[in-house]
């Protein structure tokens, strides 16, 4: 099998960076994994989100904005008729759905995943992101389409930190904007 | 004024001492001191020179509107001009120096502009220098361009540095559910008052330390401290050295936190400054009140300077502002001051302007009542005032005083800035002789001196009810006010028929004379006064001088104060770098540059880039010493030879998927999609409802319910954004998805007689892409060696039998890995958007630049690709009669007539003898052909190629080549039958 390359390959060196101390910020990337958009129409959205929900393995569809974690994966609802589901394998065969209930597509490719934990992430995305990250407004489970210097970016937060799905072509420019900001807490590249 | 350092008192630390530099010289300072005070404590008293006059000034205040002590600081790339003083906090190291004076503030040649100072008033200049009579009556400014460079020379403040900021500057967005602006007495407990009832609150504050008028009276140091941590412990949130620069809408405030501007070595990985973007839910504004000066003559002289900041300087810097002391007032707020700095040693006497001043006499203050100061005298340095008393409606001189420090309160101006920025229009209150903050339907609420409150306990309690009120509670409204003998207005005091120099606004040289003149020069609305005049234009926005020009304005026009009205107030508060404003977002941060997923492979063998939008892309592949025509020539002449290769990631590419998505693609695009089959490809055109073409490119059928369109490079997120408009606001009812997935694939084209042989060799045994098998126009799902699953089409921009093909982007560069081994061995290369362009050319292919908005697909010669048996997007305004014209410019081919010749891009086609206007035509693309061995070009003429046979035209290039004879001919240059494309 010929080697998956991440977007950020020779752009990401992991190290200690920036102010020293604690790093407020441990930044790294998931690489490869799965990225499968399921799609419903209005008259098959709840059996649409059973089946998506069931792929995750997860308690149930997550409404917009919420994310949900499963065993086989994190599954956001991404649009009014569209779900993510996120894995951390390699892209695995596409479910199927007949083409009267939806449509599903692999887009494994087409993002760049980076964690964000510490103490600062919160602070490091609202250096860029204009949207209220605090505990109580962006809890676990929450999930959001934002802006990133003018590009459309998912983000998600769980119980260890915040999850960012950058555009592909983009992932190497943004990353090298959130780490230079980052270097103002301390930084952790795994 | 003969200022020195206290032994002790101040909330300065005079165990932590600063070194720090002044115009050269070497002085100290201590930890806690702004530079304003710590240049006081060391006795200098002239410290800049005035905007127009270049005279004297010394510190006339202790904070933002400052406009004597305007200083430049740093040096090298890291000097910035206008720095107030008193608002910059000393650090070991900070170098400082005077500035719009030479050779400096002390001695400035530029004096001598005082000395004809009756010329400059206002409007001087252009009354003088513009249509300067006789050279330029009735015409033209061209002397004025020239006067206007010494003019600018001579005035204006200090000079920013030319070298490129070092400095990095951050933006953050900020949360909270009340902002509120402002630590002293009001803010406070606002913010406690709010934090307490379980409210996200963020304090702002433009010092360094938490407290407002507290810091100024060492008695109220312990309450001040409990409310401090009282406030921490409540969970507020506290920004200090932050300044709310602006307030915008839906409760939006725009700060500036100044980071390292106080530090000598800062942490290199911190930002200088950080511009935040606030969102709050509401907004108390304890912005404080400003004391104004009152206009006499020479009220600038070193040595005079507002009441309440030689208050600050006693109590807060430990620094005796003067040894004798008069202060000129006509309000209550002086006499605290007057018996501190009579308690500290001073000689004070109390001027008031008022005949029955508060009552009580404070021990060690002379009062002296009905006076008011009519002429400061002294010039570097202050050594008395003329007094003058009221005598009916004028005044006359009275006694003199001798003083080495003049104090002067002329009232208060609340801080009504910030809500004026959301339109709420102050309010003149004549009572309090002040502008109070107007009404807004906002959830913006004033508290404390900002809404007129002058008694301590009164802001404090002011505070408690705007929180109360910004959290929707009810709460008494507090009564502005609070002094016990009412303030006298007073504005201006001078003799009639003697010169003076009584300044309103301090930082733009504006006189009352001005105000006056202006007047009588009939610029009589507010507006006009201060464009003509530049009062209230420089960088303090009038925030000491507004009120004494209206008042001025209104007494020439036997008016009052809000009759004549008052300008609004317009973000910034106080001054914002454009560093803060672009933040990270400069040099290669300027946008965000966007790579395919070859990109650092395409660099590897040797690419050199070229920008497409945001996209970069291989613009051609050098070899040793070859240029970059040469290259390209290379490239397009192996590419007709035998194979090329050519990354094409950027292209757009949209799944379109769903029951529905062969009619929605039937209704964009103007020619059939309903019956394309599974498995093939075909190229489509979409107009725009107008008629006009919008973008093409091909759309591949992979499965019964499932498409992959491509576009253009540029117009790839528009066509996304029209396909989503369309289905969700023109046809809901059709089952479609589209997707971007422009950034799942890698894709490259594979061109040239040997490209099938390529990619045969590349593929795992049993795949077939036999002519049979994958024929022009076909398309497949194909696996690479490795494992790689592919999507190939047989499509081609070249005019070469050619392929695309597309793995995901993470196999991208192992696609590369198996194809140019391949292609190498084959005699093949690698070719760049030049060479691709030289290609496209040559069969007369468009690209946006022709199909740039103002082309109908028949302009294009696409018109054989409008069905006639189905509606599509813009079949109907495309019959418009204009758009069917025959003499409309359409696409052709262009050849020099001497084939040994070139032309450019962006010439004008039109006939020999008559390049006039927009000419017959236009080029839109030219290059060298390998094919034809000649330059070739692309553009449009009006009625195209058969209204020019055996018509001279020329390429008409005034600015750069000039005019070369040029043949139209056949777009279809190379191979017009496309049989190489076939075969």
């Amino acid at each position: 099998m010929a080697e998956l390359m991440s977007a950020l390959k020779g752009h990401l060196t992991p190290g200690r960076y920036g102010l020293e101390g604690t790093a407020g910020v441990t930044l790294s990337e998931v690489h490869p994994f799965s990225l499968t958009q399921i799609a419903a129409w209005p008259d098959s959205l709840q059996a649409v989100g059973l089946e998506a929900t069931l792929l995750a393995g997860c308690d149930a569809a997550p409404t917009p904005g919420q994310a949900a974690l499963g065993p086989n994966g994190t599954l956001l609802r991404v649009e009014p008729l569209k779900w993510w589901l996120i894995g951390r394998d390699t892209p695995p065969d596409l479910p199927s759905l007949p083409a009267e209930t939806g449509a599903v597509l692999d887009l494994s490719s087409s993002r760049t995943w980076i964690r964000l934990g510490g103490a600062n992430a919160a602070d490091l995305l609202n250096r860029f992101l204009p949207l209220n990250l605090s505990a109580t407004a962006f809890p676990a489970g929450s999930s959001a389409s934002t802006a990133f210097h003018h590009i459309g970016v998912t983000l998600w937060r769980d119980e260890d930190g915040f999850n960012l799905l950058l555009p592909r072509s983009f992932a190497a420019s943004l990353w090298e904007m959130l780490t230079e900001s980052a270097a103002q807490f301390g930084t952790e590249v795994v | 004024m003969t200022a020195r350092r206290l032994d002790t008192g101040g909330r300065i630390d005079r165990t932590r001492q600063i070194d720090f530099r002044w115009d050269g010289k070497t002085l100290t300072g201590f930890a806690g001191d702004t530079l304003a005070s710590a240049l006081m404590a060391n006795g200098e008293s002239v410290l800049g020179r005035s905007f127009k006059y270049h005279r004297p000034r010394g510190i006339m205040s202790a904070g933002v509107e400052e406009s004597g002590a305007i200083v430049t600081v740093g040096e090298g790339a890291r000097r910035e001009p206008n720095v107030k003083a008193t608002m910059q906090e000393l650090y070991e190291g900070l170098s400082a120096s005077g500035q719009n004076a030479w050779p400096n503030v002390r001695f400035d040649l530029g004096a001598v502009n005082g000395l004809f100072s009756r010329f400059f008033a206002a409007g001087f200049y252009y009354k003088t220098f513009m249509g300067l009579p006789p050279f330029e009556w009735g015409h033209g400014t061209g002397l004025w361009m020239q006067y206007e460079k010494l003019i600018r020379k001579a005035a204006g403040m200090g000079t920013a540095s030319r070298e490129a900021d070092p400095d990095t500057y951050d933006h953050a967005h900020g949360f909270c559910d009340l902002l509120v602006v402002g630590s002293g007495p009001a803010g406070l407990n606002a913010a406690l008052t709010a934090a307490k009832a379980g409210r996200d609150v963020l304090l702002v504050e433009q010092d360094f330390e938490l407290g407002g008028v507290y810091l100024n009276d060492p008695e109220a140091e312990q309450q001040r401290l409990d409310l401090v941590e009282a406030v921490r412990a409540a969970g507020v949130r506290i920004m200090t050295r932050t300044t709310a620069f602006g307030l915008y809408d839906d409760g939006t405030a725009g700060l500036l936190e100044k980071v390292t501007d106080h530090l000598s070595r800062p942490d290199p990985h911190l930002p200088r400054q950080r511009f935040w973007t606030v969102r709050a839910g509401a907004t108390v504004l304890a912005t404080g009140a400003l004391e104004r000066s009152i206009a006499f003559d020479n009220n600038d002289r070193p040595g005079v300077m507002t009441a309440a900041s030689a208050q600050a300087y006693l109590n807060r810097f430990g620094v005796q502002p003067g040894e004798r002391i008069v202060i000129a007032t006509n309000n209550d707020s002086v006499y605290g001051t007057a018996a501190e700095l009579a308690q500290a040693g001073a000689e004070v006497t109390v001027a008031d302007y008022r005949r029955e001043p508060s009552s009580e006499t404070p021990t060690g203050v002379t009062v002296r009542t009905g006076m008011a100061p009519l002429s400061a005298i002294g010039k570097s340095g202050l050594q008395g005032i003329e007094l003058a008393r009221e005598a009916g409606t004028s005044w006359q001189k009275a006694e003199r005083l001798d003083c080495d420090l003049l104090l002067v309160s002329g009232g208060w101006s609340p801080v009504v800035n910030l809500s004026s920025h959301r339109g709420a229009k102050p309010v003149w209150d004549a009572k309090e002789a002040c502008f109070l903050p107007g009404e807004t339907s906002e959830p913006i609420f004033h508290a404390g001196s900002s809404a007129g409150i002058w008694t301590r306990e009164a802001c404090e309690a002011s505070g408690i009810a705007a929180a109360k009120k910004a959290m929707g509670q009810a709460a008494d409204t507090l009564a502005p006010g609070g002094w016990t003998t009412p303030i006298t207005p007073l504005y201006e005091v001078r003799l009639p028929n003697r010169q003076s120099k009584a300044f309103v606004d301090f930082q733009h040289d504006v006189t009352g004379d001005d105000v006056r003149l202006a007047q009588q020069e009939g610029f009589v609305s507010v507006e006009h006064l201060k464009r003509y005049t530049t009062l209230g234009m420089a960088t303090d926005q009038g925030k000491m001088g507004n009120v004494i020009g209206l008042a001025l304005m209104a007494e020439a026009l036997g008016k009052d104060i809000p009759d004549v009205g008052t300008t609004r107030f317009r973000p910034p508060y106080t001054p914002v770098a454009i560093s803060a404003l672009s933040g990270r977002n400069v040099a290669r941060h300027f946008k965000p540059l966007r790579r395919t997923p070859l990109h650092d492979w395409n660099l590897r063998y040797g690419a050199t880039m070229t920008e497409a939008g945001l996209w970069h892309r291989p613009w051609y592949f050098a070899r040793q010493g070859e240029t970059i025509a040469e290259a390209y020539v290379r490239e397009a002449a192996t590419v007709r030879e035998t194979v090329g290769i050519c990354d094409v990631s950027s292209l757009g590419k949209i799944a379109v998927q769903g029951p529905d998505a062969a009619e929605f693609l039937n209704r964009v695009y103007t020619n059939g999609f309903a019956k394309l089959p599974v498995g093939k490809a075909r190229y489509g055109i979409m107009l725009r409802d107008d008629g006009m073409v919008m973008d093409d490119g091909t759309t591949w059928r992979l499965g019964e319910t499932e498409f992959l369109t491509t576009t253009t490079t540029a117009q790839a997120g528009k066509v996304m954004v029209w396909f989503d408009e369309l289905l969700q606001t023109r046809w809901p009812d059709l089952k479609v998805h589209v997707s971007s997935v422009s950034d799942q694939w890698a894709g490259v084209s594979i061109a040239g007689p040997k490209s099938r042989e390529t990619i045969a060799a590349c593929l795992e045994t049993g795949e077939d892409i036999s002519n049979e098998a994958l024929p022009f126009m076909g398309v497949a799902r194909v696996r690479l060696k490795g494992g790689i699953d592919a999507l190939i089409a047989r499509i081609s921009f070249s005019g070469e039998r050619a392929y695309e093909l597309y793995v995901p982007a993470a196999s991208g560069e192992a696609m590369m890995d198996l194809l140019w081994p391949t292609a190498e061995a084959l005699g093949g290369c690698l070719y760049g958007m030049e060479a691709l362009g030289t290609l496209r050319i040559e069969k007369g292919h468009v690209t946006g630049v022709e199909l740039d908005g103002r082309v109908t697909i028949d302009d294009a010669g696409l018109g054989k690709m409008a069905s006639t048996k189905k509606p599509f997007i813009g079949s109907a305004l495309r019959q418009r009669p204009e758009l069917l014209r025959e003499d409309r410019p359409q696409l052709v081919g262009i050849f020099p007539k001497d084939r040994s010749q070139r032309f450019n891009g962006g010439s004008i086609l039109c006939r020999p003898g008559d390049p006039e206007g927009f000419g017959d035509g236009w080029i839109t693309a030219v290059t060298h052909s390998p094919a034809l061995g000649h330059w070739i070009g692309l553009g449009y003429i009006a009625g195209g190629v058969d209204a020019w046979q055996g018509t001279a035209v020329l390429a008409n290039d005034p600015t750069r080549s000039g005019d070369v004879e040029v043949e139209i001919v056949s777009p279809h240059m190379v191979d017009p039958q496309g049989v190489r494309m076939h075969g």
